[in-house]
């Protein structure tokens, strides 16, 4: 038992080095074809821009590791930012604690109800998700009654995000750190791992299934309101089709940051290292010349290809460990 | 007869399975019939004329829900069809205004739409540690990505020479051809996944692919060709799509792959795997487009309608699980 | 044998639809004879936008209700569930299926929208443009909300004149299919090729943020990086305008801003000084273009116009009224009708108008 844990570890580990090594080619290409790309303001736009991907990120990992998926975020994330647009549009509220607190409230409840509907009601997770991710997005629309919450309306809380404050930074350092320590330190992080792995097995050992199942999809909603109150806050707009689709980004970030969709392994740096990867991307390509109509297209195939390359490193990592077994 | 089936092989932890799955397509059709009646009861409009008129652009899209069925069922996912559907559409319109006839415009249509297919079941056959979650998540970007490339500035093409595929758009009276289509690939399909041993390996891969594959099943031939096939039907809905718009933009067939996936899903088929039967899908297709021609009709907030077919979408997979544990709650009191 | 059963009430459920169908067809025409005599009530005036969730779209609809039930006429107005020609489809083929009398559609594609307005045509309703046109001949008039020359005039006009004269600018624009962005931004380019007076003005870059904030962020930086001697950046968009001006009103770049946008998003951003990114923006009345369209569909349907070049009909209380069909440029003989000059929003009469749209 013990064995595998650090077979597994030292796999994991040899993963986050070759994302490192993807990253560093990356870079290092999109540097000589505008040198600029590594300026400090660019740099921090990076993280600011993509703060929302980076965010929803850690939610999607521990989901992810529980061999499960949410493509309902960027509704929740809708729903909750248009709530807190709107809530200032009408001036119910203005104070910039109390609306992030209500937005994660939000955002945390639509979370237990996709928990509670996929654990005690036994749906599968992309099925639910599907389901929350129309309803959730069809109320942004509703409440919001065909209004934005726009620039004016959302001044003073605006600032929180706005270019050259530290709101945002500091939101996601907090959260990194403290996905960290949880997933690796604590004894919540370790049930994640162990209901992902083998659910019949922690079961059995004692864990509740069913509680860590809903916990990970209230997180996940938890960081889906607060990405919603803080893109409210970046964009200082609230639109109901807001981050439409992006989803896929979050996924993508973590699949491509190692972490399995058939659960029990991922790791926080890998998820960092696939955020940060999809965010350079999205940063670059306006950067680098490709021409408008053109960008959607290499998205895809970077998409693809480190996905691949990951997959065929992996083997033959795979081999290489087995040829040292053998010796 | 229901041994013949193949859907025994499903893996199911209690007997009865196959009075649930009759229960469940009996609930469906009981459900299309309130569905019509509801239409009619709320729109004066909603009648057969009407319905066949509208329903070309679904019909389209149900197309897809054959393919899809057997990716399902197989335990894989495809969520690449919309951007094929719209790379088909596109292509197929440039050729067209090349000055080629509606022969070449079919033959590019599915040829193009295969190739994606074939390209997703390279990709899902060659590196199975990938989910085909994440593959056809790229796919779909880069297919969209080349119709994006293709139509250029502007976005948007139109076919200059809308007569010779006018015989897509041909009825038989009121009947749009593409209904026929539909109804001669739900016999097609609904024989090989419930008649023949194909239909069965599937199952059998949806279940357990490990156990299939030592079984002597050629799993990964098997997924190859369905995921062709599915790329084949998105290219002939993007054909019928291209035929009824006379032309193609970068946001044609978006979101058609959860909107098909909504169809099966809520016609019992699961996406883990190894469940389900078209039957159920085909009709909760019907269901689907039937409620929102009449919501349509009567002017309902659009968004609305999405947030009922997520409610719905939600609920019809509550009902088997809930319907269960009620079941195996009042066997184990007997006991 | 359970088969057979299913196909049974397969069949069943089809009957009844049918049934349901031929009692349906029969009471809605007797619907339509008893309302024939009568002029504007009685009959059905729909309103298909761009897409739901969008103050631009929900002014116009607003503008056009309000004229269609000062009438006594009936409104129905259709947002579809996202930006797309094929969500405009279905809600199109929907009215068809209504027998309303006549549908104004915002086109989100001029070409994929061609054949269900002909099929529209073809079932006798009167089907008019705004904002964004088809395909002229699938319909019978275009309410436009300014010229293409004189929009694109304004535009460089603007640029010229922030920009002092000489230096780069770059546009950054919605989706690179949006159909009336690509013609002012043509326009613009063609007006600056033809007149000398704006030879030092140089176009560096077309940028797409496709009407969504955080890409529009993105390109706007990324504009800034890439071309450090920028001077205005135009954006003939909504969304893209104000999360232009966003970003360049943080960074406190020396780089200005212009182009088409709404008042109350861009109330925060208009100011003649240097904390303000923009000194001033363009754009129509959308309200005032939903009412055009309005009394249009009512002229349409009571016979006033039929849409060719040289009809006129009463707008009622607005400005222009009287108003006149015009010939398209392009020579198909096709009519428009346009609104006015699009109007200038400067930080004199920005605070009256941003409440009311």
């Amino acid at each position: 038992m013990k064995k595998d844990k650090s077979l597994i570890k030292t796999i994991t580990g040899s993963r986050e080095a070759s994302l490192v090594i993807v990253l560093i080619i990356l870079i290092a290409v999109i540097t000589v074809m505008s040198p600029s790309f590594l300026s400090p303001t660019n740099i921090s736009q990076i993280f600011r821009n993509n703060a929302l991907t980076m965010l929803m990120a850690l939610g999607m990992l521990c989901v992810m590791l529980t061999a499960g998926i949410d493509i309902s975020i960027t509704s929740t994330l809708a729903f909750s930012g248009m709530i807190i647009g709107l809530m200032q549009k009408f001036d119910y509220l203005h104070n910039t604690f109390l609306l992030f607190v209500i937005g994660i409230l939000i955002g945390t409840a639509c979370g237990v109800l996709n928990g509670l509907i996929i654990a005690k009601g036994k749906v599968a997770p992309i099925i639910c998700t599907m389901g929350a991710m129309y309803i959730w997005r069809g109320m942004a629309y509703v409440i919001s009654n065909n209004a934005w919450a726009s620039g004016a309306d959302v001044a003073g809380f605006s600032d929180f995000g706005k270019e050259g404050s530290f709101g945002p930074y500091i939101i996601l350092i907090i959260a990194y750190i403290a996905f960290f320590v949880v997933m690796k330190w604590t004894k919540f992080g370790r049930k994640i791992y162990a209901v992902g792995s083998n659910t019949e097995a922690a079961r059995i050992s004692g864990i509740n299934v069913d509680k860590t199942i809903i916990s990970v999809y209230a997180i996940m909603g938890l960081l889906a309101g607060l990405a919603g109150v803080l893109s409210v806050s970046i964009y200082a707009s609230a639109q109901p089709n807001m981050q439409y689709a992006k989803e896929m980004d979050v996924i993508a970030a973590c699949v491509i940051g190692g972490v399995s969709m058939n659960g029990g392994r991922g790791s926080v740096v890998g998820t960092f290292l696939g955020a940060l990867i999809i965010a350079i991307i999205a940063k670059a390509l306006p950067l680098v010349g490709i021409s408008a109509i053109a960008q959607n297209l290499v998205k895809g195939v970077i998409i693809l290809v480190v996905v691949v390359l990951n997959v065929i490193t992996q083997r033959m990592m795979d081999k290489q460990a087995l040829a040292r077994r053998e010796m | 007869m229901a041994g013949k089936s193949g859907r025994t092989i499903s893996a199911t932890p209690q007997g009865g399975i196959k009075e649930k799955i009759f229960s469940w397509e009996g609930a469906l059709i009981l459900l299309l019939i309130a569905v019509n009646i509801f239409g009619a009861v709320l729109s004066p409009n909603y009648n057969m004329t009407n319905i066949l008129r509208e329903s070309p652009r679904y019909l389209a899209e149900i197309f897809m829900l054959f393919g899809m069925a057997f990716i399902l069922v197989l335990g894989d996912i495809d969520i690449s069809v919309g951007s094929i559907v719209c790379l088909t559409a596109t292509m197929g319109c440039l050729v067209s205004n090349k000055g080629m006839g509606v022969g070449a415009v079919i033959l590019v249509c599915l040829g193009v739409g295969l190739l994606c297919g074939m390209l997703n079941g390279f990709v899902a056959t060659k590196f199975t540690e990938l989910p085909t979650m994440i593959i056809t998540l790229g796919t779909q970007i880069i297919f969209r990505g080349i119709a994006e490339v293709a139509l250029g500035d502007g976005g948007s093409a139109s076919m200059t020479d809308i007569q010779s595929i006018g015989i897509l758009r041909a009825k038989v009276g009121p009947v749009p051809l593409s209904f026929f289509i539909v109804i001669i690939c739900a016999i097609i399909f609904i024989t090989v996944l419930n008649k023949t041993t194909f239909g069965r390996k599937l199952y059998a891969i949806g279940s357990n692919r490990t156990t299939a594959y030592y079984t002597g099943i050629e799993v990964q031939r098997i997924r190859f060709f369905s995921f062709s096939m599915l790329g084949f039907l998105a290219g002939l809905c993007g054909l019928f799509l291209l035929a009824s718009t006379y032309g193609a933009n970068t946001t044609t067939g978006n979101g058609f792959e959860m909107e098909v996936i909504a169809m099966c899903v809520f016609g019992g088929i699961a996406t883990t795997g190894g469940k389900g039967n078209i039957i159920g899908g085909f009709i909760a297709a019907f269901i689907i487009v039937c409620l929102r021609i009449a919501f349509g009709q009567i002017n309902m907030n659009t968004q609305l309608i999405l947030v009922i077919i997520g409610v719905m979408l939600i609920v019809s997979v509550l009902i088997p699980a809930v319907t269960n544990a009620i079941n195996s709650r009042k066997k184990t009191k007997k006991a | 044998m359970k088969k057979k059963v299913l196909s049974v009430l397969m069949c069943a459920a089809l009957a009844a639809t049918m049934l349901a169908g031929c009692g349906g067809s029969s009471s809605s025409s007797e619907g339509s004879t008893g309302a024939a005599g009568g002029d504007t009530s009685g009959k059905t005036y729909a309103i298909v936008t761009k897409s739901a969730g969008n103050p631009y779209n929900e002014k116009e609809a607003e503008g056009f209700q309000e004229v269609i039930e000062a009438a006594g006429g009936t409104c129905i107005v259709q947002n579809p569930e996202s930006a797309t020609a094929d969500a405009q489809i279905t809600v199109i083929q929907s009215l068809i299926s209504q027998g309303v009398d006549s549908i104004a559609i915002a086109a989100n594609d001029a070409n994929a929208l061609a054949s269900v307005c002909q099929e529209a045509m073809d079932a006798g309703i009167q089907v008019l443009t705004l904002d964004s046109d088809v395909n002229s001949a699938t319909r019978k008039t275009f309410c436009n909300q300014a010229g293409v020359q004189e929009v694109g005039q304004a535009l460089i006009d603007a640029v010229y004149d922030i920009a002092g004269g000489e230096g780069q600018y770059a546009i950054l624009s919605a989706t690179s299919q949006a159909t009336n962005q690509n013609a002012w931004i043509e326009a613009m380019k063609s007006i600056q090729e033809s007149d000398e007076k704006y030879s030092k003005l140089e176009l560096v870059e077309v940028a797409y943020g496709d009407d969504e904030p955080q890409k529009s962020t993105d390109q706007t930086q990324a504009l800034l990086q890439n071309y450090p001697d920028l001077k205005v950046i135009c954006a003939p968009t909504t969304v893209g305008i104000s999360a232009a001006a966003k970003v360049l009103q943080d960074q406190k770049s020396s780089v200005k801003l212009t182009g088409l946008g709404l008042p109350s998003e861009m109330a925060e951003y208009i100011g003649a000084d240097d904390a303000h990114s923009c000194p001033y923006m363009f754009l129509w009345n959308p309200i005032d273009l939903g009412k055009l369209a309005g009394y249009a569909s009512i002229a349409l349907v009571d016979g006033t116009i039929t849409g060719a070049a040289g009809d006129t009909f009463e707008a009622g209380d607005m400005e222009n009224s009287p108003y006149t069909l015009t010939e398209l440029a392009d020579g198909s003989g096709a009519s428009e009708i346009i609104l006015g000059p699009p109007f200038q929003f400067n930080p004199d009469n920005i605070e009256e108008w941003k409440s009311i749209y």
